[in-house]
């Protein structure tokens, strides 16, 4: 009985697993370099652009909201996908994630985009959702903004005529804001987005 | 080209009054701001032309006096005669109407009997914890809308007046609001909608119960699934009204006509009451019909009770299922019949529409209806908003004076209605 103890605690008790239990070399607790996580603001200001709305694929993942007078992306996590589009989008480096700014700065790529509005009149209701919660017509006209009474004509869109119609399509941003809006899926919003790089110095 | 801005919209009770008109040779040819189905109602082309009357079988055109005066002889002739409709009229002709129904000891009853008459009776039970639209826009941060859909019957609700416009006190009101929505089936305002809590049919006394337990801490006696709700989504819910800082709850007649009916609306508030213990939560109703608010008012202040009142004792009496219209006419004991701004062919029960067909019916209204078809005597009369003014009140009790665009030919309610009641008061000698 005792040898039968003795034998296991010579066979388990050695030297060289107790020394390798406690200076084991395991990989560094770091996330590498090539590792995206959800974006990061970095602390440049935002200019409400909405170009990272514009290129985000996923619904509901990254909104641009105000707080006081300082405008700030804001990502929510069970939407976001981390494919870092926004990031690459964003003409001001506002946001943040894994080596993608250094690479687009190495590499000088950036995106152009162009968009394309369109409105099924059979299926709009001229319920205005799309007019009133359209960030860039709040910004033009902080009435129709507030009260959904559109008084100028420098709005995107508006309803004249008894029709919701597209005025100034140019000043779209693509934020896709008015088609999360419309209850009938009426207004769309086609995005032509082309990646771009310079020659390298 | 003449543009008039600051229009109110004649169709539903949202009151839109931001509407820009524009008119050519005295006509409506477009507006501005407009939803479509008030763009519909302002540019209507389907107006009644002149009175007519069915003889044998047959229209006949006639003048406005004889028009008043066969509407005279038809009402004075009855036994117990109805006064219906109301909703899509000024608050000046709703008052005529109520004299009229004193001196004539008969039923007036508006379109609320249908639509939000048992809102009315759990708010005369528990009270109305209610607020103006602005309030809503300027501080909701949660809205509830409960068995009914805005986008059909009420357009620009969401976009004017609670979801999507900015909000005073709120940095970010249209991203941040959270817009719950409960009802039977998909709809287009559950597309938009946050939350989306479907519920099998009757089953919306069940659902309000389980969130009220929820919120006194009792959750536990909740079963698993409440009437096709699963549990997790209700307390999900119940901690969404508990955390927010100011929510307001707009139901429809998906609440109020629904199985439980007034029960289901006294639940509702009582929900409310129950959250004002946590945070400020408001309800209120989404009355559909234009002036239909207005009818209840004129009539509260005028005998006391908001609709269905019954003067055939001389005095008030109100007894909804008894003195409704729906019910007056089901018992076939209505023997004529007056619908002033309202149709209630297209929308009352076949026995009640087949009394309306067999007893003699005058019908003031300025388009084609269902009911005109039916009509023993049509008057024409111009529309409040359009060709015609008065006082409007809005779904959250704001009365709204209500201007006219264009002058017509066409009579107002008021003054209609001021003729045939003169010559009621000299007949019977008061």
């Amino acid at each position: 009985m005792a040898s039968s103890i003795i034998w296991y605690l010579r066979e388990f008790v050695r030297g060289e697993w107790i020394s390798r239990f406690f200076t084991v070399k395991t990989p560094p607790l770091i996330t590498p370099p090539h590792f995206r996580g959800f974006p990061i603001l970095t602390g440049k200001e935002c200019t409400h652009c909405l170009a990272c709305m514009m290129i985000c694929p996923t619904p509901n993942a990254i909104e641009v909201l105000r707080t006081g007078d300082v405008w700030n992306p804001v990502i929510y996590p069970g939407h976001c996908v981390r494919c870092g589009m926004c990031v690459e989008a964003c003409p001001e480096d506002v946001l943040s994630t894994g080596v993608i700014l250094e690479t687009q700065k190495a590499e000088h790529t950036s995106y152009t985009a162009t968009f394309h509005l369109t409105i099924d009149p059979v299926l709009c209701k001229r319920c205005g959702n799309c007019a009133v919660a359209c960030p860039v017509n709040k910004e033009i006209d902080p009435y129709l903004g507030g009260t959904g009474t559109a008084f100028s004509d420098e709005v995107i869109m508006r309803i004249s005529d008894g029709e919701m119609r597209v005025i100034h399509p140019e000043k779209c941003t693509g934020c896709k804001t008015c088609e999360k809006t419309c209850p009938n899926h009426a207004i769309r919003v086609a995005r032509v987005v082309e990646g771009l790089q310079e020659a390298g110095e | 080209m003449q543009e008039i801005k600051d229009m109110v919209c004649p169709f539903c009770g949202c009151l839109c009054d931001d509407v820009t008109l524009e008119i050519e040779n005295g006509e409506i040819v477009a507006t501005d701001n407009c939803c479509a189905i008030g763009n519909a109602k302002f540019l209507g082309k389907n107006r009644l032309k002149n009175p007519i009357k069915k003889v044998d079988g047959k229209w006949v055109d006639i003048t406005y006096d004889e028009a008043i005066d066969t509407a005279v002889d038809i009402l004075l002739d009855a036994d117990r005669p109805l006064l219906f409709g109301w909703s899509g009229t000024h608050g000046e002709a709703q008052c005529v109407g109520v004299h009229m129904n004193e001196i004539l000891g008969g039923v007036i009853d508006s379109t609320t009997s249908v639509c939000h008459g048992p809102s009315i009776l759990a708010i005369q039970e528990v009270g109305h914890p209610g607020c103006t639209l602005g309030q809503v826009k300027n501080r909701a941060d949660l809205i509830i809308y409960w068995g009914c859909n805005p986008i059909e019957a009420h357009p620009r609700h969401m976009s004017r007046y609670t979801t999507y416009a900015d909000g005073y006190f709120l940095d970010n009101a249209f991203r941040n609001r959270k817009v719950i929505v409960v009802d039977v089936r998909e709809t287009e305002t559950s597309n938009v909608a946050d939350e989306f809590i479907r519920i099998k049919p009757g089953g919306d006394y069940a659902v309000l119960s389980s969130l009220r337990a929820i919120l006194r801490g009792k959750g536990d006696m909740i079963p698993d699934s409440v009437a096709g709700v699963t549990k997790t989504q209700l307390i999900q819910v119940a901690e969404m009204c508990k955390t927010c800082k100011f929510g307001a709850l707009f139901f429809g007649v998906g609440l109020t006509m629904a199985k439980g009916k007034y029960k289901n609306v006294r639940n509702a508030i009582e929900f409310v009451d129950d959250l004002n213990r946590h945070t400020k939560f408001t309800l209120t109703p989404m009355r559909g019909h234009w002036n239909v608010y207005g009818a209840n008012e004129v009539m509260s202040w005028m005998t006391g009770y908001p609709y269905a009142v019954d003067f055939c004792r001389g005095v008030a009496f109100y007894n909804p299922g008894e003195t409704t219209a729906v019910d007056i006419l089901a018992r076939k004991e209505c023997d004529a019949c007056m619908i002033v701004g309202s149709d209630p062919a297209a929308h009352f029960p076949h026995s009640c529409v087949e009394q309306l067909r067999d007893i003699p019916m005058i019908v003031i209204d300025p388009f084609q209806t269902m009911t005109t078809t039916l009509a023993d005597l049509q008057i024409p009369v111009a529309v409040t908003g359009i060709d015609a003014e008065g006082t409007a009140y809005r779904m959250d009790g704001v009365p709204l004076k209500v201007k006219k665009a264009i002058d017509s030919d066409y009579p107002s309610d008021t003054e209609i209605l001021t003729r045939i009641y003169d010559i009621m008061l000299e007949v019977k000698g008061l």
